[in-house]
């Protein structure tokens, strides 16, 4: 039963290099598997969804910070639903900020897409739920192709 | 006596004219100078309220008991008058029998027979007419009392001629003594410049389309006193329902309008300075919360990292969190100090002197990116300013347009002052990168709102600018163009 397992692959946009490399040292310790891409802001990810040689990598769940420059949180929801239906693959979507602002909570929960809106910092307990069951979902999938 | 009893009418027809001089609808009375003898009509009786005779036909009866005592030296005056056998009617108040005094007109005509001097009048009685006149001049100045307190004038423009007349009041309102004839446009030449065509727009609507107006406009008048004024006019139509009037007032409202705008013009202070309340909330919630989360963050990830080198790692980014921590305290510094700093005298500053300063403190970002500078402040020279806005503002202007040059060019930043009425206004242009209005507008003037991959970005010199501005009741406006340019324009005071 205990088949290779492919690393759930997590993609983080946010402009906070600290909290970016703070994000990518919780996955390695909490042991999760999970393959992390970050990008600075909203643009630089959706080119790099865009980009067609990477169809094959794309990300299985997406951590989205609200406040970027260039391309904030709510522009790249924009955008992303644009490109959602040429991606051919589901993911799920969690925002993250620090804003305890009720307004972009509920701007937020509004979201079609939008799978839950996170404080910052995410805890580990939070985030090893949130990939284990993922992984959980991939597992599925994958059992049931092979049967 | 009566006149058809006793008398010396003899004939058919003298008897006859006794009788109708005695039914007739008026007192007729009569009184011989020469032989003191007086004679009073039936009528006049009937007038008083009396029976004929019921009363003592005689001079004392009526100087002292009919005759109001304030009439009695008009009426004597008219008896004594000699120039002319006809005077004017008298307006008289008698004493009736039971309706107290009343008002009664009598004539008085004189003539000479061979018994002596004859005056002889005919009485009316014009109580009800008297009173209706008398409360009319009473309406009449309680109309013009109440308007005088209402600070109200009407006027009227026929729609043919379009000829124009003004109530006593409105020349009061315009303040021109001689009542000269105005015409239409002169009329509206009171008017402040900016509101004439507002309120000749309203008339000639009212004239073509039966529209009624009411509007508040600025008024000045001949003595130049400037006010406000509430105008409003209704159409009066034909049977056609065509225009044939326009009826209107003009009401000066200065007080209550003045009053008005003080109270919007402090909600807006308000609303500005709960505005940048808000902002400074969320500063501290999304900046702060985001620096000492990281900060959590990283404490944890240090407690439960084992390896040396990922510790040392760890360490050195909470060394960071702790250097942006400080500055974010230092901007709220700055944000408190501007609210703090409003109660500063103001000083009159050159700009040309203050922006030279400015220039040698950035001299070496200017020379390193060979940035050609104008600067033109003939138009206004000095302002009464708090000197550390003014250079704070110039030198994040200033900043900010070297920051954003566009490589492909020389940065060419162009800085002129004008002066309009009451206003002072600074204008700062560049040719730099720009800034795409329609997706960030006034977000440029927020918090923490970068816009460009810039390292050096912090989101911090335009807030910190705008609310300089504004603290000193100015305004910004930013017009900018993507690889063109931005241009500032600053209403300072």
């Amino acid at each position: 039963m205990n088949v290779e397992k492919d690393a759930v692959r997590v993609c983080l946009i946010d402009d906070d290099q600290i909290y970016a490399f703070g994000f990518k040292t919780l996955t390695k310790l909490k042991g999760l598997n999970s393959q992390v891409t970050h990008f600075s802001n909203g643009n630089a990810a959706i080119a790099w969804l865009k980009n067609s040689l990477n169809r094959d990598n794309l990300p299985d769940v997406i951590f989205l910070d609200i406040n970027m420059p260039v391309m904030d949180g709510w522009e790249f929801m924009h955008e992303f639903a644009d490109i959602k239906p040429q991606l051919g693959k589901i993911i799920t979507i969690y925002m993250l900020s620090s804003s305890i602002d009720l307004n972009d909570i509920y701007r937020a929960r509004k979201i079609a897409g939008v799978e839950d809106y996170i404080f910052k910092p995410v805890n580990g307990y939070q985030l090893s739920e949130i990939i284990n069951l993922l992984q959980e979902q991939r597992e599925t999938k994958n059992y049931k192709y092979r049967s | 006596m009566s006149f058809s009893i006793g008398h010396k009418f003899s004939d058919d027809s003298k008897r006859h004219l006794a009788q109708i001089i005695d039914n007739i609808n008026a007192g007729i009375w009569e009184y011989n100078i020469t032989t003191k003898d007086i004679r009073w009509s039936s009528g006049f009786y009937l007038l008083l309220g009396y029976e004929p005779g019921e009363i003592e036909c005689s001079n004392h009866m009526f100087f002292e008991h009919l005759l109001y005592h304030q009439d009695k030296p008009a009426f004597l005056a008219a008896l004594s008058n000699q120039q002319s056998a006809i005077t004017q009617p008298l307006q008289i108040r008698l004493l009736t029998k039971t309706s107290g005094y009343h008002w009664f007109e009598s004539t008085i005509r004189k003539y000479n027979d061979e018994t002596g001097h004859i005056i002889y009048g005919s009485l009316i009685n014009i109580n009800q007419y008297k009173q209706a006149q008398i409360q009319a001049a009473h309406n009449d100045a309680i109309y013009r009392d109440t308007l005088k307190i209402a600070k109200l004038g009407s006027w009227e423009i026929n729609a043919a001629s379009m000829g124009l007349s003004l109530s006593k009041q409105l020349y009061d309102i315009y303040e021109l003594q001689n009542h000269v004839k105005l015409s239409l446009d002169e009329a509206i030449s009171f008017f402040e410049p900016q509101y004439r065509h507002v309120i000749k727009n309203a008339i000639d609507s009212a004239i073509a389309f039966c529209q009624p107006y009411d509007l508040e406009l600025l008024f000045r008048s001949a003595k130049n006193n400037v006010m406000w004024v509430r105008a409003k006019g209704i159409p009066i139509i034909d049977d056609f329902g065509k225009c044939v009037t326009v009826h209107g007032i003009i009401q000066d409202i200065n007080n209550k309008k003045r009053k008005t705008l003080g109270l919007e013009s402090s909600l807006n202070l308000l609303t500005d300075q709960n505005r940048r309340l808000q902002n400074f909330a969320y500063i501290v919630s999304h900046n702060l919360r985001s620096h000492t989360g990281n900060l959590q963050f990283m404490v944890k990830l240090y407690d439960d990292t084992a390896v040396d080198e990922d510790r040392a790692e760890i360490f050195s980014h909470i060394k960071s969190i702790s250097d942006s921590l400080s500055t974010t305290i230092e901007h709220l510094n700055e944000i408190v100090a501007i609210q703090t700093e409003i109660t500063r005298e103001r000083t009159v500053i050159d700009f040309e002197a203050l922006f030279k300063n400015i220039l040698s403190a950035l001299k070496s970002n200017i020379e390193a990116l060979d940035a050609t500078i104008e600067l033109d402040f003939s138009k206004c020279p000095q302002i009464s300013y708090i000197p550390a806005y003014m250079e704070s503002i110039l030198q994040n202007l200033l900043t900010n347009s070297l920051k954003y040059s566009d490589p492909a060019r020389k940065p060419l930043i162009k800085c002129h002052t004008l002066k309009d009425r009451n206003h002072i206004y600074l204008i700062f242009e560049d040719n730099g990168i720009g800034i795409d209005m329609e997706r960030y507008g006034d977000k440029i003037f927020g918090m923490y709102k970068t816009f460009h991959q810039n390292p050096d970005a912090k989101g911090i010199g335009l807030f910190i600018t705008r609310n300089q501005i504004e603290a000193l009741g100015g305004t910004i406006k930013v017009e900018s163009t993507v690889n063109i340019g931005t241009k500032f324009t600053i209403r300072l005071v």
